[in-house]
């Protein structure tokens, strides 16, 4: 009887941890993904653009960087066929093309089947602080009745989905993530299933975007005291922040809004005829948003040309030249262009050079090499 | 010893039924004596609701002009009895009011307001220099509104954006800007700073606050008394910018007592 109990007892044994004991079979693991805390940099907006159901998370994060570098986000496998987010916005560009950019001549973008789209490119830097809209003409924000088009989410979508850029298939391209080893493992720890779906995708890069964040510039270091502007920065910073001078603060920020952008758009005194369907008067039907696009914001602004909404401008010098002698005056150029009617700010050859001085202080180089926003060695499916 | 003991537990047994049976006289939530407070902003012309974008206004001076957006700072709202001033929100009181978003229209004070007759109302335009420090505001749409150090720092009292039509017809743009002024020696240096910020005592703002009631005070920016009384403001003259003009800022802050009417609601 008790050799019985003993041989029952090892029985017993034996099958808990073969039915149980597999790693085949282990009970999932329970869904606690990591909380991602953004360090907010001294004098930044404590307010985030986090959307309530797209929470930040260590695993979401990690997730949508492997997304965001992975061409096989077109749903293609062809090499030929590669697209992903940083096709067109490498690091090491300020996550622009920028005009020297060898697919991209001129840093004119282009998609899948070789159309540019419609605008050039906006930066893609401290984005988890904009609240006004993503977009030249700001068509997607968190306001909007659409709820398809409130957020970085839906920027990524329609990325992915529009014929000028990825021209990707949603079914495809989850399909395709479906099946590379590694990738439902990090979907299942990001977002509790490894049944991948397109919207999780979308959360994956918004997260991983929403960590871009730009704050050591040498202008930052001098707010902060760790470093000394030269006496040409610092007049240039003068012009910048004077209406006697190249009043650019009123739009483009300063020491009190380190954005350097207040996110809002402007019609800014470029053309007399405005002939483009996707200005911010095709968003409000507001007649004062007439040719108006969004200020972008002046960090690491060297690396982002070409400028203004059209590219029309190459260098930071000929901005420079038309927001001193080349404004032109009509009914829907905003007020804050109070010099517009004298053709700009009129500022002398020195007092140009200053203000560029100063333009340049914003350059963050730390943020072009940041491991944290760089491309993984490996993705999921290339690990051993 | 058991004597003793027989005297005090009758006499701490009376005492405990006095005291609760006091206790239950007194009303669970007793009656608040106070009531609340609520201030509507609205900006006019000429009486009317102003309309934007429009070039229909002209002002005293006869330079007609629009108004495009207008935002500004007002902070230590007063309510005044007796020659005594109660301070609303203390230091959480500097309201920003943006034409171009609604929320900030309106500001209730989280402070309660003592049941009474009120003689008066007064309220700060922009921000006293005790309270006006730089990178107070880091979120927008408050932040967007900071005042360059080099010019004085702090925040602006005002962003009045519009255009005017020039003595040629020419359409300029205009800033009425307003916040620290600046003193500049011969060599265009600056060499001190001159505090604007006024304080507006609203005419015929008594009122009565009534406990457990809500009282509203809408105040009106009646736009053209910017360019009124006392002083004439010329476009032509003053120009499309007074950032750094502290006469022009002077002159605006001069007008700038006869802009706001008040009306109280129960």
């Amino acid at each position: 009887m008790k050799k019985m109990k003993v041989l029952s007892f090892f029985i017993i044994n034996i099958l808990a941890v073969f039915f149980w004991g597999c790693p085949g079979n282990n009970p999932p693991e329970p869904y606690q993904p990591t909380p991602y805390t953004i360090d907010i940099p001294k004098g930044f907006p404590t307010n985030l653009n986090i959307p309530e159901d797209n929470p930040m998370t260590e695993e979401g994060v990690e997730l949508g960087r492997y997304l965001f570098y992975d061409g096989r986000l077109s749903g293609r496998t062809h090499p030929d066929s590669l697209m992903s987010c940083a096709t067109c916005h490498p690091q090491g560009n300020s996550f622009e093309a920028g005009i020297d950019n060898p697919r991209f001549p001129g840093g004119i973008v282009f998609g899948m089947h070789g159309d540019t789209t419609h605008h050039v490119m906006l930066p893609m830097i401290n984005l988890v602080w904009n609240f006004s809209g993503y977009g030249w003409n700001g068509f997607i924000w968190p306001e909007n009745p659409n709820p398809d088009f409130r957020n970085i989410e839906d920027m990524v979508r329609a990325a992915v989905l529009a014929h000028d850029e990825i021209d990707g298939d949603t079914n495809r391209i989850k399909a395709l993530f479906q099946n590379l080893p590694g990738y439902p493992e990090l979907f299942a720890k990001a977002f509790g299933t490894d049944q991948i779906q397109f919207t999780h995708i979308e959360k994956a890069i918004a997260q991983f975007v929403r960590t871009l964040i730009s704050a050591n510039s040498k202008f930052d270091r001098y707010l902060r005291g760790e470093e000394q502007l030269s006496q040409s920065e610092l007049q240039g910073y003068v012009l910048f922040t004077t209406e006697e001078g190249a009043d650019c603060f009123h739009c483009h920020g300063g020491a009190g809004n380190p954005l350097f952008t207040t996110h809002l758009f402007y019609n800014n005194g470029k053309d007399t005829l405005f002939t483009d369907p996707a200005d911010r008067y095709a968003i409000t039907n507001k007649t004062s948003d007439i040719g108006a696009y969004k200020a972008t914001t002046l960090r690491n602004i060297e690396f982002q040309a070409p400028y203004m909404h059209d590219g029309r401008f190459k260098t930071l010098e000929e901005v420079i030249d038309f927001y001193s002698e080349g404004l032109k005056n009509t009914p829907y150029v905003n007020p804050l262009m109070h010099h517009v009617a004298d053709g700009g700010v009129r500022l002398t050859p020195q007092e140009k050079a200053n203000l560029l001085n100063f333009i340049k202080t914003l350059r963050d180089d730390e943020f072009l090499v940041n491991p944290d926003f760089s491309k993984p060695d490996k993705f999921p499916d290339e690990r051993k | 010893m058991k004597i003793s003991r027989i005297v005090i537990l009758p006499v701490l047994a009376v005492l405990w039924v006095l005291l609760n049976a006091s206790s239950c006289n007194e009303p669970d939530n007793p009656e608040p004596e106070s009531g609340k407070i609520k201030f509507v902003f609205d900006h006019t012309v000429d009486g009317q609701p102003v309309e934007f974008d429009k070039m229909i206004y002209e002002n005293e001076a006869g330079n007609p002009y629009l108004v495009n957006e207008i935002q500004y700072f007002v902070s230590d709202f007063r309510l005044w009895k007796d020659g005594n001033a109660l301070l609303l929100d203390k230091w959480e009181d500097i309201h920003y009011v943006d034409t171009d978003l609604p929320e900030t229209r309106s500001y209730s004070p989280a402070d309660d307001v003592p049941a009474g007759t009120f003689d008066s109302i007064t309220f700060v335009f922009g921000i006293t220099k005790e309270k006006n420090q730089s990178f107070m505001f880091v979120n927008p749409p408050e932040s967007f509104m900071f005042w360059p150090e080099y010019l004085g720092g702090g925040y602006h009292y005002m962003k009045l954006n519009g255009k005017w039509k020039d003595l040629q017809e020419v359409v300029r743009p205009f800033n009425f800007h307003m916040g620290i002024g600046q003193i500049y020696n011969d060599s265009d240096e600056i060499t001190g700073f001159v505090q604007n910020y006024f304080t507006v005592s609203l005419p015929n703002s008594n009122f009565v606050m009534e406990a457990q009631k809500a009282t509203l005070v809408t105040i009106t920016m009646n736009i053209e008394q910017w360019f009124k009384e006392p002083n004439l403001w010329d476009f032509n003259y003053w120009g499309g910018d007074i950032m750094e003009n502290q006469e022009a800022m002077h002159t605006a802050k001069d007008n700038g007592h006869n802009v706001f009417t008040v009306k109280v609601e129960d």
